[in-house]
């Protein structure tokens, strides 16, 4: 037996969460579908294999006010920013939610970033495992799975007429009690067939090719456009600086990546990594080596995402595949 | 690390001193507000600080004073960018923010009892300036103390106001260059390197710390593994590109090392087993 939610009652349970909340869902925005402020529930669109975009900007915004700088008295006076509405995301599938359990490495290892954690703590994860998978799908390669639970709060499977519910957590039974639940027989569908990639032992032959002359041959079509970090569930440099702000300033924190030109530049001119092909590296090897062996988990969690926004087809599932057949020169 | 709760909130702070040190780098003498942060804020040699010029942002900075001398905290900062400048625009008085102390420092205790070559190059001399001091002040605990700075020009050498007390000090040796001289200087015109090589700088009981721009610290690395030095009795400090200091913005990752959580200060057996080479 599964517990069991009927559409309709879905439905008036989203109006009712959104009466207090902030309700974040898929719905259609031209021909994309991405993920917002839904005002009313019938604009949230289920017929999506994935959003074009993952959920990561509502933990750790594209901007976002680290605090506020006024004077004061002769002096200065800071107002740290805080997260003030409690936010449900609806309709994530598993893969976004390995991606928030990367991302809460390094915003929650000591010393913890605060403003993180009042996103992740004040915001509640429903998620809806994948019966269909995208052609650049391959979470199964990299730890995940199309109906992985991990990460959320509530998790469900669409069936006829409604859905099954497992209820994974605490925050998850306050907001769908078991009262709201009914019984259902109905058999759990198969979930999504995913391709499969190379991943296992990738960290390795990483280390193995790292000065391998595969690097520049790969890099020499990348126009560092960045789109591969902005759209990645898991990618968080960032860059910190003040800006004005009507008389006072406020100092941002903004999404970065480790293709720009320049991301490492220091005073005085110097760049270690001023060669496109050295910094097409360095996103493969944190994905794929230091992350994993820093935190234990993938750095990349087979969204393919970046394979599908990429302008001149620099796809990972190819580079895992490509460092595998490098083979174990060098050791 | 910072006693602060939110680690990318800077102390508020204020300017007690701004000191030309060259034409283009000052010495700012902080004081810290909050008086409890104060009494517990203590750093060791080699450790770095953010500094905010509040307005346009924050960079990090080697700290230049010691923490046992019980005076302001102090940075010397080259004006190079938006920040540096924003910095060089301030007076005495004005309000900045700190964030920090950040990062690892030079092992003090294993020095003990060895000799120090101490080398330096432009604005790179600044952290090296608290080894000296440390040394200075314990001087018993230490062998000889050589100091090697150089700079672009003789009016570009930083703390020229205190190599006549350095010199001064027992079992210290103090060597000046500059790549160019002008009318006055009489002193060496040469690059460290040659210096290095000149000098035959002995590798017995030794351990060499370098501190400049990478050309400079590539080219003396040379010159003191011909010299003999290995790897492991050669330290330096890493630059890196920063935003956070606390190994989050993965701006100064370098292989699988944050420089600024793992480093600044690495050996250079340290640093060639790193797999990626800065």
């Amino acid at each position: 037996m599964s517990k069991f939610i009927s559409k309709k009652d879905l439905n008036s349970w989203l109006n009712k969460v959104r009466e207090k909340r902030r309700l974040i869902a898929p719905t259609k925005v031209e021909d994309l579908v991405l993920f917002k402020e839904i005002s009313k529930v019938e604009d949230i669109v289920s017929d999506y294999v994935n959003t074009d975009l993952s959920p990561k900007e509502f933990f750790f915004p594209p901007t976002e006010v680290l605090f506020s700088i006024a004077k004061k008295d002769g002096g200065v006076e800071l107002t740290p920013a805080r997260v003030e509405k409690e936010t449900v995301i609806f309709g994530m599938r598993p893969c976004d939610a390995k991606g928030i359990i990367a991302l809460d490495k390094p915003f929650l290892e000591e010393p913890t970033d605060p403003l993180y954690r009042e996103h992740r703590d004040k915001t509640i994860l429903v998620g809806v495992a994948c019966l269909k998978a995208c052609p650049e799908c391959f979470c199964s390669s990299m730890g995940g799975g199309p109906d992985d639970p991990a990460g959320f709060d509530i998790m469900l499977t669409e069936v006829k007429d409604g859905y099954l519910v497992q209820v994974l957590t605490d925050k998850g039974k306050a907001l769908m009690p078991d009262s709201m639940l009914s019984e259902s027989k109905e058999a759990k569908p198969k979930a999504a067939e995913v391709a499969k990639v190379p991943a296992e032992g990738v960290n390795v032959r990483l280390r193995q090719n790292f000065d391998d002359p595969y690097w520049g041959r790969l890099a020499d079509r990348c126009i560092h456009c960045n789109m591969c970090s902005y759209v990645c569930p898991t990618c968080y440099c960032f860059d910190i600086r003040d800006y004005p702000n009507k008389g006072k300033s406020d100092r941002v924190r903004s999404w970065e990546s480790c293709q720009s030109a320049g991301f490492t530049k220091i005073a005085g001119g110097h760049d270690p990594r001023a060669n496109k092909g050295i910094r097409m590296r360095q996103r493969f090897a944190h994905k794929l080596l230091y992350f994993p062996e820093q935190f234990g988990v993938s750095h990349c969690i087979g969204c393919g995402r970046c394979v599908k926004s990429c302008p001149v087809n620099i796809d990972i599932r190819e580079i895992i595949s490509d460092v595998q057949k490098l083979g174990a020169k060098g050791e | 690390m910072s006693n602060n709760k939110n680690p990318l909130l800077p102390h508020l702070a204020t300017l007690q001193n701004v000191i030309d040190l060259t034409p283009d780098v000052r010495l700012f003498q902080i004081d810290l507000n909050d008086a409890d942060f104060k009494a517990k804020f203590d750093y060791k040699p080699g450790q770095f600080i953010f500094v905010s010029a509040f307005g346009t942002g924050e960079s990090p900075f080697g700290l230049t004073s010691v923490a046992h001398r019980k005076g302001p905290i102090e940075v010397a900062v080259r004006k190079v960018g938006t920040v540096t400048s924003s910095l060089h625009d301030l007076e005495p008085g004005a309000s900045v923010g700190v964030r920090g102390p950040f990062g690892n420092f030079f092992p003090m205790d294993q020095f003990r009892g060895k000799n120090i070559h101490i080398i330096g190059g432009g604005i790179g001399f600044a952290p090296l300036r608290p080894v000296i001091l440390t040394i200075l002040d314990n001087r018993n605990d230490y062998g000889d103390l050589f100091i090697l700075n150089g700079a672009r020009t003789p009016s570009d050498l930083v703390f020229a106001n205190e190599f006549d007390t350095w010199a001064a000090a027992p079992k210290t040796r103090l060597e000046l260059t500059v790549d160019a001289k002008d009318d006055n200087w009489t002193g060496r015109v040469a690059l460290i390197p040659a210096v290095v090589k000149e000098l035959q700088l002995s590798p017995a009981n030794s351990v060499a710390i370098l501190c400049g721009p990478p050309i400079m610290i590539k080219f003396t690395l040379t010159e003191l593994k011909k010299l003999g030095f290995a790897d492991e009795q050669i330290v330096t400090t890493l630059e890196g590109k920063m935003k956070c200091g606390l190994g989050k913005c993965a701006r100064c990752n370098v292989g699988d090392k944050y420089v600024c959580k793992d480093g600044p200060v690495f050996t250079f057996k340290q640093i060639s087993g790193l797999l990626e080479q800065f």
